[in-house]
């Protein structure tokens, strides 16, 4: 059994009992790139090569305030106010080639800013990003080759033309061999099953064989980076393991380097081993998933539908480990808050049927907001 | 060469559109012979009630060849000038699909030439033979068109069709730039009537320039727009010899160039603000 700790920043990085460091790190490992962070191993060495990095990056929104009514229009003919608004604010991380890494955080954090600007479509307002030392703005077409992007809520599929004709455009735009070609549509059908809808008008396809179709159309070149932003957004479960199943064999397969944002804990979970939290455009957490769960546990929540002879204030909660929250506008609702790993489920389940009465209820995992609000609330508590 | 392949798919892309869009000659057609209908009759009164009649010579032109001019610039209209740049690139600021070409290994430019190039050869190939074929045929039957050498008509042609495509090009890199503007404006709209009519008044379509006065006729037929309706017909219609042709269509090329490069300039200037809706 062997455990080892890095100490980076504030943050102590673990490596798990069991996983014995190899001749070739992983880059998944969480020592690895720790050690990289610290600047051990460089670009140069054994071949890994440090894909993106992004240095006090800052992007600043300007956006006029206009008047209120008629005479407020006016005026900002005239005379112009803005408002700046920080979206990213001096944010700087590096990302080894092969690594899957989560970029999470709130709406409106500035994560999908981030990688418009790791993607060239944004110009930074100060700092810089670098794929594979080159900077994406500047050197669009050229950086264009190496990255695949998919934006969850934006198809860049050709709406009218079947999907297979979408594929052929994209072949001779970037220009791959008909033998890779061959080998890549043999490859992401058998991972994403897009042979099913090849021949079919893309706005035909539903939401989840769209996204499907967009994934593979971001795969074809076989870039180095694959940049998905909500891949997930939307699809049932049974889409969501397809997309989750493909983006691991993609990274298995080609070594592609995936960021990936989102708002589904079960994405991050299942694909990410690094995790990079934003929040208010700065970055509140880098490192690995496994810790943030070490730190806050392995938070659920039991939502208990009760009926409304019962008073939920004057049940106690099941154990001190309990939190209760109540909503104010659905009476009938009691949300317990637990540590999965602390807190039996079966005996915490069967004493809310007896002492509450649950009519229903139902358990979700934390939620990145939550986990969000408490990294915060304890960066607070550590100012103080 | 291979770099240009990879433009390919929209040159084709567009050329489809034209197919699919081909009925549209039918309403082009009702609508147009009513409109040279109108310019004959006008032009008609015009020199009936100038000081030498019908048979008199206004700013060089007679009659005739008003009247080859006025039938020609149509067809040269319609074929050559059948672009939706501003609306294209309006749309793509508006709904963020300026995103998807932004990552693509391709030059924003260079996929409307391509695509402009398409729909031209196709409507070229479509409408041009025949209407071309069909407008020039009944013109030189009936002597308006008087053709002195067959040889020097041939030549003429073929450099017609140089100053054609010429034409074509400067008309897609005006409208880009009229497309750029869109990132600093919501009036698509206007922007895009302002270039209409721009383009009709001083490339000659409305009326020759010859026909403007003194100072502005010569800065006009200096200016990019002669080249892109003007200078092509009287090209066809033979009135410049090989010298002027030489000259117009260098002038021509000269001022492509440099709206490329305007073009290019504004462009990477309007992506630098650009800032894309939704997070």
């Amino acid at each position: 059994m062997s455990v080892c700790c890095f100490v980076v920043d504030d943050f102590q990085y673990f490596q798990d009992e069991g996983h014995t460091t190899t001749k070739e790190p992983s880059t998944r490992d969480a020592s690895f790139f720790c050690l990289a962070r610290c600047g051990t191993i460089r670009n140069d060495t054994k071949g890994i090569l440090n894909m993106i990095q992004v240095q006090n990056l800052s992007k600043i929104f300007r956006k006029p305030i206009r008047g209120k009514g008629l005479v407020g229009m006016l005026a900002t003919l005239f005379s112009r106010k803005y408002t700046e608004i920080r979206a990213v604010d001096d944010v700087s991380f590096d990302i080894m080639e092969g690594e899957i890494v989560g970029y999470i955080g709130s709406n409106g954090a500035g994560k999908s800013t981030t990688i418009k600007m790791m993607c060239g479509i944004l110009t930074p307002t100060s700092g810089k990003v670098l794929i594979d030392d080159k900077e994406p703005y500047l050197k669009r077409r050229i950086v264009a080759k190496d990255i695949g992007v998919v934006f969850g809520q934006k198809s860049q599929l050709w709406w009218d033309i079947p999907l297979i004709e979408s594929f052929k455009v994209l072949k001779e735009v970037y220009q791959v061999s008909d033998s890779d070609y061959e080998e890549r549509i043999q490859f992401l059908s058998s991972v994403l099953g897009v042979d099913e809808f090849m021949n079919q008008p893309v706005r035909t396809l539903s939401l989840g064989q769209r996204m499907r179709a967009d994934l593979a159309a971001s795969m074809l070149h076989n870039p180095k980076i694959l940049f998905l932003d909500e891949p997930t957004i939307g699809m049932d479960v049974l889409v969501k393991d397809k997309i989750r199943t493909a983006i691991h064999a993609l990274n298995a397969k080609y070594h592609t380097t995936v960021v990936l944002t989102t708002h589904d804990m079960a994405d991050i979970e299942n694909l990410c081993s690094r995790i990079i939290m934003i929040e208010k455009g700065k970055i509140i957490y880098d490192g690995p998933l496994g810790n943030i769960k070490r730190r806050f546990g392995n938070i659920k929540t039991l939502t208990l539908t009760i009926p409304p002879s019962v008073d939920p204030n004057e049940v106690k909660p099941f154990s001190e480990d309990v939190m209760m929250e109540l909503d104010e506008d659905h009476k009938d609702k009691v949300m317990l808050k637990f540590d999965a790993d602390k807190v039996v489920l079966e005996h915490i389940i069967q004493y809310s049927f007896s002492q509450y009465h649950a009519i229903d209820m139902k358990i979700t995992d934390i939620s990145i907001e939550d986990v969000v609000k408490k990294i915060l609330a304890q960066q607070e508590e550590e100012h103080e | 060469m291979s770099r240009l392949r990879k433009y390919k798919p929209f040159a084709r892309a567009s050329a489809i559109d034209v197919m699919a869009y081909r009925f549209n000659i039918i309403t082009w057609a009702i609508v147009t012979v009513a409109e040279v209908a109108c310019l004959i009759f006008l032009w008609l009164a015009v020199y009936q009630s100038s000081e030498g009649g019908i048979d008199s010579s206004i700013n060089g032109f007679t009659y005739k060849e008003m009247i080859v001019y006025v039938v020609l610039t149509t067809i040269f209209g319609f074929v050559t000038f059948n672009d939706d740049t501003v609306w294209f690139i309006n749309r793509d600021i508006r709904q963020g699909t300026i995103g998807n070409f932004l990552i693509k290994p391709i030059s924003y430019r260079g996929k409307f030439i391509a695509s402009n190039i398409g729909a031209f050869l196709m409507m070229s190939l479509v409408f041009g033979i025949p209407l071309y074929a069909a407008g020039l045929g009944v013109l030189i039957g009936i002597g308006y068109l008087p053709v002195a050498s067959i040889w020097d008509f041939i030549a003429h042609f073929l450099l017609f069709l140089v100053a054609s495509v010429l034409a074509c090009l400067l008309n897609g890199a005006i409208s880009y730039i009229f497309g750029i503007l869109c990132f600093y404006t919501t009036a698509a709209w206007g922007l895009n009537a302002l270039k209409t009519t721009v383009i009709a008044f001083l490339s000659g379509t409305l009326l020759p320039i010859a026909f403007f006065p003194n100072i502005f006729r010569e800065i006009v037929s200096y200016m990019p727009f002669a080249g892109m309706s003007q200078n092509p017909i009287l090209i066809l219609m033979m009135k410049y010899d090989y010298l002027e042709c030489g000259k117009v269509i260098l002038i021509s090329f000269g001022w492509w160039v440099l709206l490329e490069l305007i073009g290019k300039l504004l462009f990477n200037h309007a992506i630098k603000i650009v800032t894309v809706q939704g997070g």
